[in-house]
């Protein structure tokens, strides 16, 4: 026993000789990402976390992924996204965004929750830092430090603004982690907290111009108070209709600045939509793209476009065939209405580099090898035996084809040779959007009847479709423009945009009209529910009712 | 490593120099067996003489006894084996023995030349086996331990060093995913023990942790140790979790230089291809109706095949010399292999060598050990893939056009093009060099310092012709302008590690060994890459990337990283033993890593394990058929770090670039992790006994194990709070897994004469897990879903993992039929049959539809070797196999569904599915038993005995692998379906998944050749 205590007594004082700090240095070494604790010392590295935010919200303003727009646009009554063939079953998410048969459990619901609290995140984050420093360490001064505070806290209302929007009650918070279960609050106080963080913030943000191009400003601030306003008495049950004329005359008005000059109705319905709508004078917040120089560039081809749509227009985007305009809407637009032809696609469909071709479908689907038509229902016409009524097939979310359902043309990526190719920016509010939100608000004070400044903010909008000729008769007037006929109307002007349920539910028909293959719900999935897998981890979320 | 041969003398110039080095007791005996013999020769009836040679290497054995049966006459083995002796009359057997070989009687009869073969002992008291940081006697290990020498390996031609023990040890799960020469084996100890960490067990090679597979060549390797359960393995504490494999290479050994040249040469070709239909049965479909007519292109095209190497010949050469004096051992061995994969472009070519010097000096006191390995490796990357694409592809589409040039469209990939008009190369150097240094301060007292680096670096490069459908197609940049990419990566591992350790026998009975350290590990890796297009002409490459003009535009592009990680512990390990009789060992490992959160960098990792020499003890002397019996118990915990670097800490992001205020976009960053100061080790606690036993002559032999492991503080990205955090999930311990089993390993020899010998391995073991936790006061889950199924129609996970449920469970709808119209039916929660979008898909197991329909984690693993001897000639016949779970069949969900037309599909559309007239769904359906029973190798060999002094052995032998997978499974073979992991992707693959896009399974057939000289 001897030799092993000799062994042992040399061991132990072997051991801690070798023990110095460099031994037992753990600490990890950073080299090609960076450490949260050393940033914010100049001006480029407040910006680079002031713009996060935005290329995250493309993620989920913008169609593409499963963010606010999938669940406003998905689950009314103008886009679908049918089972084409052997695409698109999905696992029954889209029939059931279709059907309002979704679930605390759907990836969507949590997806968008998912996607947009993230993007919020993103806001506190950089809000807090900012304010834990002096302008002076980060070499800003303090007016630019103010304003991108306030630009941040404007952004983050919007978040706030557009999960509620989905959700309905949601907690309130304003810091990283705490508290670290937040309790859910009633519509209303969620409604006052967005209000107020706006109201706070928006004389200390920049008015808009070219330089705030793709960002939150005064303009997007009014307009966020236009939202908010004209969904009022939706959200608290107390109306605010002049609140929201007087925020919506801030934009008409050009008190908010604009994207080029003073903003305005763009002068016709593609200007705002090309690949330099960059150009426009009524977008007033965007999420802003560029291809060439920083291949950074819009995500929604992929849910609207068709695997041969390249062909289509000249550039080298195709999609997944996914999203189509529901059977019914496309006769909706009158033939005259330019919006018909230039915003959609119906038809043979000709190849970019030589109109006299069609294009020919290829990749193993229905039409495989044959020209790609697009047709305005949703059915099994390769099935159809001859002499057999086309109106005699089935059309559901099941029955698809690939060349199914008008398709969406409204933005345009323009062709490969386009100097904007594949930069043109979503706009996520233009003043088309404040008009008509002003020309409603008009109208609901007035008994639901139109008066003449609505009918004039209204066809201000829409004269832009149609021509000169063809304006006299289908112009509106206070006796053919009713609140259905509104409706009827920002359906046309706003397809693809993303307001479509928030309209349905604020018209009352959300949950109770019928379309194509969708039946009236329950009035509870007016809001969609809260994440399962956030109620079971946070006691203190509620979940919203109709989903116990 | 066995010391037996390092003991064991072949090379003295004559039978009387024994004396120099041998052991005292055969010293000894051979002493008196010469003057026996001597004295005995007067009564000499009959003069017998003969060669005796090693069963393992033929190699001639000098100074082995011989002598006759009942009588004290004997004789010794010259340096050339050979011997002579007078059989007295009455006499007719002859005992051969040799230390650490198995004694041998012969009966003479007529004959006057008696060859003999004598087998290494398996059972010899001084088997060691290593253990890490040291070796221990088999007898006293007290450990599941298994120890796989070269004679045991698979004789196939390893792509990998790990191929070569596939089926060899009971527990472990080798899983090839196909035979291509690029792609490694995903390797699993005893089950699942992680859901997001790695699974893989610890690789050591001759002492460097984390050695690298790519420096093994299978004529390189003495022996692989697996340390299966804790008590073992906590000497390794933060990377034991999935067990640790000891690989240790050869060593030259006193005496006679000598030489090794083992080759071998081999052919593939495909098992089985996928049933799609021929360019034939798609014009019958269409002639049937069911595929329009303009879907025949006119042309008859098998694009699978296209891809084919049928010239494929793969070719392995590796030379050794060893050899050594007194105090300086060396070996040396220089390889070249060449791998052709069954596809085209599809292939790795390396060469290398490997050199060790052991010396000893200071009167014995120092020795130093030095080994130094490399490899040079030339892969090529292109090929391998496209298999999917080409398989359903339209059969009467040709690959060109009618001039001649290659036919191309959007939605497809010419294969046959891509081969032709792409390159993807990597060369690749990976070495290590590793030093030991070891002085004895006291007798039985030595300290060591061990040092190692581990460098593996590789260059990549792929270009893309100016006329490639990928150039031609190409939207991002101008059409035809080519693409050229280079990538680099270099990786050091620096290995530290001095140990004091302590070797002592006291009082005769008392055996201590001990061995004490400290250890430090640093790991670092670098890598660059750049791409260009806008070439001009295509004479460059990727040899002149700035000749493209696409960096101006924006358009090229490069990247950068670094990383690092330490590891640090401090460790010891005490083993007594008493008699023989009784073990102990006592293992702890206090190791750091810097992946770990701030309030959690170190963990400590105990074991202890006891054994009981039964046949020692004096009760069982009576019980003669018992000739070893041991029990073992251990008890262990160890850890696994094997996560990725920072994850404890916030890092910031790169979100993209957006717009800045100077219209120019550039780079935006915010928070991209939750942090979690609290991030620790998984800790596996584990629990093992063991039974090694030999009985009837040692006839049967083996050893049965048995476990019960949980595996805590499980990591998982849990889903955070959100509000208020910013992302959604966090990487934090929370959960806990169980699994327990059993192990039968068994040996039996059931016939052994002369000529003829028969010996059967069997290897079993079977396996069952549970999750025990999913959640804490903080993170809670209802459920983990797992496995992306991939392929058409987003049908989410197929594995969901619930608190007291299986790992590896399949959880989907119930298949109810097909409704009139061909539409799918499920069963509800009431089991009645209903359409899909009335089925319930919530996670709340109070109101889903949703079941468990299967599990993809094997019961049972087992395999049999049946080693046969006739004389020179040997076979050996190997079977393995893996039962009770279940695969899903992707292939047939993909492409067994008319709702495909026209592409091509499986002919099981038509057949098996034809009812089916609706789109993809996930459900038990596709669920088929993955059992199977395979024939792996069936190896014929021939020793020749030649009696001339230049060749000292010579064998060869033909070796047919993969021969025939025996299982109701319709899909691919069942044998690369993944059954390891759960979270982790590997090779491709996921666990229980079939893929859609399977490379070829190939039967090769081998001809190789050992010769020493």
């Amino acid at each position: 026993m001897k030799h092993i205590k000799k062994a042992l007594k040399i061991a132990a004082l072997a051991l801690p000789l070798m023990v110095t700090n460099a031994c037992t240095d753990l600490d990890e070494n950073i080299y090609s990402q960076l450490a949260t604790n050393n940033f914010y010392n100049n001006r480029e590295e407040v910006l680079s976390a002031v713009l996060r935010p935005y290329t995250h919200a493309n993620a989920w303003v913008t169609p593409g992924q499963d963010g606010w727009w999938r669940l406003n646009e998905l689950s009314a009554d103008q886009l679908a996204w049918p089972v084409k063939g052997r695409h698109g079953q999905d696992g029954g998410r889209w029939l059931r965004l279709h059907y309002h048969t979704w679930t605390p459990d759907d990836d969507f619901v949590w997806g968008a929750w998912r996607l947009m609290w993230w993007g919020l995140g993103l806001c506190t984050d950089p809000i807090q830092s900012l304010e834990a420093r002096s302008a002076a360490t980060m070499g800003i001064t303090e007016d630019e430090k103010a304003a991108y505070i306030s630009e941040l806290k404007l952004l983050r209302a919007f978040h706030y603004l557009k999960i509620m929007d989905l959700y309905g009650n949601i907690p309130t918070v304003t810091a990283v982690g705490d508290p670290v279960s937040p309790p859910t609050q009633p519509r209303t106080e969620v409604f006052n907290f967005i209000e107020k963080e706006i109201l706070d913030n928006i004389n200390s943000a920049p008015v808009l111009s070219q330089s705030m191009l793709g960002r939150m400003s005064q303009a997007g601030a009014y307009a966020m108070l236009v939202e908010l306003y004209l969904n009022a008495e939706t959200w608290t049950g107390t109306a605010r209709w002049d609140d929201c004329i007087a925020a919506a005359d801030k934009l008409i008005s050009g008190q908010a600045g604009g994207l080029n000059g003073s903003a305005a109705l763009d002068p016709n319905i593609t200007d705002t939509f090309k690949p330099s709508n960059y150009e426009s004078k009524e977008i007033l917040f965007s999420i802003a793209y560029e291809f060439q120089r920083a291949n950074f560039t819009p995500q929604w081809p992929g849910d609207f476009y068709h695997f041969q749509q390249r062909f289509i227009y000249g550039g080298g985007r195709n999609g997944n065939d996914g999203v189509v305009v529901i059977p019914g809407v496309y006769s909706t637009f009158a033939d005259n209405d330019m919006r018909k032809t230039e915003w959609m696609l119906e038809g043979p469909q000709y190849r970019y580099d030589d109109p006299t071709q069609p294009v020919i479908a290829s990749g193993g689907n229905e039409y495989d090898g044959q020209p790609l038509v697009f047709v305005d229902n949703i059915r099994k016409n390769k099935t159809l035996q001859p002499g057999q009524d086309p109106e005699s097939l089935p059309s559901d979310m099941t029955q698809g084809e690939e060349n199914s359902g008008v398709r969406f043309n409204k933005y345009k990526l323009g062709a490969l040779e386009d100097p904007d190719y594949n930069g043109t920016d979503w706009a996520v509010y233009r003043l088309s959007w404040i008009y008509f939100a002003k020309a409603e608000a008009l109208m609901r004070k007035n008994g639901g009847n139109a008066t003449s400044e609505a009918v004039a903010l209204i066809n201000q909008v829409k004269q832009r479709a149609f021509t000169a000729e063809d304006w006299a008769s289908v112009q509106y007037t206070t006796g053919t423009l009713s609140l259905d006929e509104l409706l009827n109307e920002r359906g046309r002007e706003f397809i693809f945009e993303g307001f479509r349920r928030q309209d349905l539910i604020r018209f009352g028909k959300f949950t109770t009209t019928s379309w194509w293959d969708h039946k009236p719900s329950d009035p509870t999935k007016q809001l969609y529910p809260i994440p399962r897998r956030q109620t079971t981890l946070n006691e203190n979320l509620a979940q919203n009712p109709g989903y116990n | 490593m066995k010391i037996a041969l390092l003991k064991k003398v072949k090379n003295h110039d004559s039978a009387m120099n024994l004396s120099l080095n041998k052991g005292k007791i055969s010293r000894l005996s051979l002493m008196i067996f010469l003057w026996l013999g001597t004295a005995a020769m007067a009564f000499a009836q009959k003069q017998v003489t003969g060669k005796v040679i090693a069963a393992a290497d033929n190699a001639v054995l000098p100074g082995v006894t011989v002598v006759v049966k009942g009588t004290n006459t004997g004789t010794s083995t010259d340096a050339s084996g050979n011997y002579s002796i007078e059989l007295p009359a009455g006499q007719d057997v002859l005992t051969f023995t040799f230390i650490g070989y198995t004694a041998q009687d012969v009966a003479v009869g007529n004959r006057t030349t008696i060859n003999v073969t004598l087998s290494e002992d398996a059972k010899a008291l001084e088997e060691v086996v290593v253990v890490g940081y040291g070796t221990q006697r088999r007898e006293e290990i007290t450990a599941a331990v298994a120890n796989i020498t070269q004679e045991e390996f698979n004789q196939s031609g390893a792509r990998n060093p790990m191929d070569l023990v596939r089926g060899k040890v009971a527990g472990l799960d080798v899983v090839r995913s196909s035979s291509n020469p690029n792609t490694g084996v995903a390797l699993q100890i005893r089950g699942i023990t992680s859901i997001t960490g790695g699974q893989a067990p610890l690789v050591v090679i001759d002492g460097i942790p984390g050695g690298n597979l790519d420096l093994l060549q299978q004529d390189d390797i003495e022996s692989i140790s697996v340390l299966k359960d804790g008590s073992a393995a906590a000497i390794y504490g933060t990377r034991a979790n999935g067990g640790v494999i000891l690989v240790t290479t050869k060593k030259g050994k006193t005496g006679t230089a000598s030489f090794e040249y083992n080759t071998y040469f081999r052919k593939e070709y495909v098992r089985n291809q996928p049933d799609f239909m021929t360019a034939e049965e798609y014009r019958a479909k269409i002639a049937e109706g069911v595929i329009d007519a303009e879907n025949d292109y006119g042309s008859t095209t098998d694009a699978y095949d296209a891809l084919i190497n049928h010239s494929n010949l793969s070719q392995y050469h590796n030379l050794a010399l060893s050899g050594g004096g007194e105090n300086t051992t060396y070996r040396a061995s220089l390889y070249y292999q060449n791998l052709q994969g069954i596809a085209k472009e599809n292939g790795r070519q390396q060469f290398g060598g490997r050199l060790s010097v052991n010396q000893t000096g200071l009167q014995d006191r120092l020795t130093a050990q030095i080994n130094l390995a490399t490899n040079f490796n030339r892969a090529n990357l292109l090929g391998g893939g496209g298999w999917e694409g080409s398989l359903y592809r339209n059969p009467t589409l040709s690959f060109y056009n009618p001039d001649g040039s290659y036919f191309f469209e959007q939605t497809s990939t010419n294969e046959l093009a891509r081969l032709a008009q792409e390159t993807s190369r990597r060369q690749q150097q990976t070495s290590s060099f590793d030093a030991k240094l070891s002085y004895e301060i006291v007798s039985g007292l030595q300290a060591s310092i061990f040092g190692a680096l581990q460098r593996n670096n590789y260059i990549d490069g792929a270009y893309q012709q100016l006329n490639s459908e990928a150039s031609l197609e190409s939207t991002d940049v101008p059409v035809g302008s080519g693409y050229a990419e280079r990538y680099t990566y270099l990786r050091n591992d620096y290995t530290v590690e001095p140990t004091i350790q302590f070797d002592r026998t006291i009082a005769n009975d008392h055996h201590i060994n001990a061995v004490g350290g400290y250890s430090y590990q640093y790991s670092v890796y670098e890598d660059f890459r750049a791409y260009n297009s806008g070439f001009v002409n295509d004479i460059f490459e990727e040899n002149n990337l700035g000749a493209g003009n696409q960096l101006q535009e924006g358009k090229a592009g490069m990247e950068s990283s670094k990383e690092d990680n330490t590891l640090i512990a401090f460790f010891g390990r005490v083993n007594y033993s008493f008699a023989d009789k009784y073990m102990l060992s006592l293992i702890l490992r206090h190791e750091g890593s810097s992946r770990f959160g701030a309030n959690n960098k170190w963990g400590n990792f105990p074991a202890a394990s006891v054994g009981w020499n039964i046949d020692k003890e004096s009760f069982m002397e009576s019980i003669s058929f018992i000739n070893s019996l041991k029990l073992r118990a251990g008890y262990g915990v160890t850890g696994n770090q094997d996560i990725a670097n920072y994850s404890s800490l916030v890092t910031l992001g790169g979100g993209g670039v957006y717009i800045n205020p100077d219209g120019a976009y550039r780079q935006t960053y915010g928070p991209n992790r939750n942090p979690n100061p609290d991030l620790r080790w998984e800790k596996k606690k584990e629990l093992n006994i063991g039974i090694d036993y030999s009985v009837l002559e040692n006839r049967i032999s083996g050893s049965i194990d048995v476990f019960k492991r949980r595996t805590e503080d499980l990591l998982y990205n849990y889903t955070s709070q959100l509000p208020p955090f910013v992302r959604e999930t966090i990487y934090t311990n929370v959960g806990a897994i169980s699994n327990k089993g059993i192990e039968i390993a068994l040996n039996v020899v059931p016939v052994q004469t002369k000529d003829f010998t028969w010996n059967i391995g069997f290897i079993g073991s079977h396996a069952t897990n549970k999750a025990d936790d999913l959640s804490n006061d903080i993170y809670k889950v209802e459920a983990i879903t797992e496995g992306d199924i991939g392929g058409y129609g987003a049908l989410g996970q197929a594995f969901r993992i619930e608190e007291g449920g299986k790992i590896g469970n399949f959880y989907g709808k119930r298949f109810a039929g097909f409704d009139e119209n061909g539409k799918w039916l499920f069963y509800n929660r009431n089991n009645e049959a209903v359409p899909f979008d009335q089925i319930n898909n919530s996670t709340d197991p109070a109101v889903s539809d949703l079941a468990v329909i299967g599990n993809a984690i094997p019961k049972y693993l087992a395999s049999l070797t049946n080693d046969f001897k006739y004389k020179n000639l040997s076979l050996r016949v190997f079977m393995r196999g893996r039962f009770g779970y279940d695969i899903l069949n992707t292939m047939d969900l993909s492409y067994g569904n008319q709702v495909a037309l026209p592409n091509n599909l499986l002919n099981s559309a038509f057949t098996k599915n034809a009812a089916l007239k609706d789109t993809y769904q996930y459900s038990d359906y596709y669920l088929e038993s993955g059992s199977f029973v395979k024939l792996d190798e069936i190896t014929l060999g021939y020793n020749f005995n030649l009696n001339t002094p230049f060749i000292r052995n010579l064998r060869v032998y033909a070796t047919g692998a993969n021969l025939a997978t025996f299982t109701k499974y319709t899909g691919n073979d069942p044998d690369y379906v993944l059954t390891t992991g759960i979270g982790n992707e590997i090779n491709g693959r996921r666990l229980g998944i079939d893929v859609r896009d399977p490379y070829p399974n190939t039967r090769s057939f081998l001809i190789g050749l050992n010769v020493g000289f």
